[in-house]
């Protein structure tokens, strides 16, 4: 009760800076216009939190941004939440001793970290905890992106960067068309689809371990979604005629088959937050649309049946599922309630070319790809942002859950 | 190598029980999407369609991955012999007539080069999502596989690959590139 009532007085401190916030977004060059307002801010300061050198001086620029992108802080120069102490710089990394305050409530944190990467990793856990403490949500700066950068006709590989777009890293190196990347649950396990061999097959990377060919069946192999629980995958696979949607248990090899379309095209599955049913795409009825199975009684309902083409699902429990809709020619992001059904569906973007939304942890903020460039954004409303500003052909963003 | 028969077997049972249950299979209709208004949401409704196809196991005793013997893996690509290209409307993987001539050109060469076997490769342009054109290109490569086995190719000897957008012949964008990317290839391998 108490932690609430503390949310409250600040939340009610915050709206005093909201219109800086909303002048700051104003600035921002329009790629994307978000149909809601913006949300409410805690302000934090970091002016006293002494960094030194350049890895102190890292720790706190990747803290700054990771409170910024939460969505829940706005740094300024003072604020409701202050973090003191310091960060020194302590040979090839920091050693660092800060307390975190706002009203009523504090903590402390002392790391030391080694190497670039480590003082970035803290740095994000700080931003996760204050996000936990401070404003009760889940922190996403700890999360991983995995997306697709393709270089020309049929030459592609597959990158990973940090939330923050920062720490952008190749983990293919195939030179070949890689298509739907997709986390496991764990945030370690990587999907996809690639053609090394010549012909689509299902491939996993895990931390640690060789590449394992998960399904190179004749035909389509594509599309492996791991269950929330991690033991099964949907896959859509052709061995038996034409592309179907199928579940695949990981330890045994079993396989079930889900769908039974001779004429239809199915793509893209999505398990449900329970892991009882799958969201996927069907052309069954002509155009491209989703599609809900109960994984139980294999009975599948339409979803959607507005727009020419509503692809690209993922579902998040506190998001709902986010999907790219075509509408009037050009491709939006859109949100619905999976228990309301497409009455509840409301626009993320405006018309455009955005494609392929996959859902942050927190169930707030989306990455997806238009034209090349990734972008993240938020339902709550704050302005769009580029994830990353290096030169090339990004597409198929995937958000790890952790 | 005998677990991986046994698994093939069962595989192939499957099959013929769903055949004897009187299920149209794919290769078993005519056309492709000129059809799908009457085939649209077949079987989703029913999922006792379903139970049959069910099989045991993809990985056999050892842990191996369990998977049909793709051409790709085993034989060499046949150089020197290049087929047209068969072209599709956008979303759609219907033959049009005029594709058929194309499609008896390589059969024909099938039934004249007994010891070739053929992979139908099937593209789509770069509208829609990439995962979904994977799936729409491997209906296109089926269509053609389809008009292949009605044309008395075994088929055994033909496979199907999907590109989906991932690899245009044309870069690029504006119609005539579209066009010319919705497409089904050939490539031809030796026994």
């Amino acid at each position: 009760m108490m932690h609430r009532f503390c949310l409250a007085i600040l939340f009610f401190a915050a709206v005093g800076v909201m219109p800086a916030a909303f002048a700051q977004s104003a600035a921002q060059p329009p790629l994307i216009s978000v149909v809601k307002k913006g949300a409410d801010k805690n302000t934090v300061s970091l002016s006293g939190l002494q960094a030194s050198g350049p890895y102190g001086q890292l720790f706190v620029k990747t803290l700054t941004r990771d409170l910024e992108l939460s969505g829940w802080f706005k740094v300024a120069p003072s604020g409701a939440v202050t973090v003191k102490g310091s960060v020194a710089d302590a040979g090839s990394g920091v050693q660092s001793a800060c307390r975190v305050e706002w009203p009523g409530k504090a903590f402390n944190w002392a790391r030391t970290s080694l190497g670039q990467a480590e003082v970035r990793r803290q740095a994000h856990q700080l931003a996760d905890e204050m996000v936990k403490l401070i404003a009760g949500e889940v922190g996403i700066a700890q999360t991983r992106i995995v997306f697709v950068n393709r270089r020309g006709r049929n030459n592609a590989d597959l990158y990973v960067c940090d939330a923050d777009g920062q720490n952008v890293m190749q983990v293919t190196h195939d030179n070949v068309a890689v298509v739907g990347p997709r986390w496991a649950p764990n945030g370690r396990d990587i999907y996809y689809t690639s053609f090394l061999k010549g012909y689509p097959a299902v491939y996993r990377m895990a931390v640690g371990a060789e590449r394992k060919a998960l399904a190179a069946f004749k035909g389509l192999n594509t599309g492996a979604a791991i269950s929330p629980d991690g033991s099964r995958a949907a896959i859509i696979l052709s061995y038996q005629g034409n592309p179907e949607l199928y579940v695949l248990t990981l330890s045994g090899g079993n396989l079930t088959r889900l769908t039974q379309t001779p004429h239809g095209s199915e793509a893209s599955p999505c398990w449900s937050p329970d892991g009882r049913s799958i969201v996927y795409v069907s052309d069954v009825d002509r155009t491209p649309q989703l599609y809900l199975v109960d994984v139980a009684t294999r009975r599948s309902r339409r979803l959607t049946y507005k727009g020419s083409e509503n692809v690209n699902p993922d579902w998040h429990a506190k998001g709902g599922i986010v999907y790219a809709t075509k509408r009037s020619g050009g491709y939006q992001i859109a949100v619905l309630n999976p228990q309301e059904g497409e009455r509840s569906a409301t626009m993320v973007t405006q018309p455009g070319t955005y494609e392929h939304p996959s859902w942050a942890a927190n169930g707030r903020h989306v990455v997806c790809s238009n034209r090349g460039a990734l972008y993240i954004l938020d339902t709550l409303g704050d302005p769009a942002v580029r994830l990353i500003n290096i030169a090339g052909n990004w597409m198929s963003p995937d958000w790890s859950e952790r | 190598m005998h677990i991986r028969s046994v698994v093939f077997v069962n595989v192939a049972m499957a099959s013929l029980l769903l055949l004897a249950a009187g299920c149209r299979m794919p290769w078993s209709k005519r056309g492709g999407a000129g059809g799908a208004g009457a085939g649209g949401g077949l079987g989703l409704d029913d999922p006792t369609l379903l139970e049959t196809t069910d099989i045991p196991s993809v990985y056999d005793n050892m842990g191996g991955l369990v998977s049909g013997a793709r051409f790709e893996d085993t034989l060499a690509p046949v150089q020197g012999v290049t087929f047209a290209p068969v072209y599709f409307a956008f979303d759609s993987y219907a033959l049009a007539p005029s594709e058929v001539a194309k499609i008896e050109q390589v059969a024909m060469h099938l039934q004249q080069n007994a010891n070739h076997v053929l992979v139908v490769e099937g593209h789509c342009d770069e509208r829609g999502s990439n995962e979904y054109n994977l799936s729409l290109g491997e209906n296109r490569a089926i269509s053609v596989r389809t008009r292949l086995v009605e044309l008395g190719v075994l088929g055994d000897r033909i496979q199907t690959r999907s590109y989906g957008e991932e690899k245009p012949a044309v870069m690029g964008s504006g119609e005539e590139v579209w066009r010319l990317n919705r497409r089904g290839e050939f490539a031809l391998f030796q026994k």
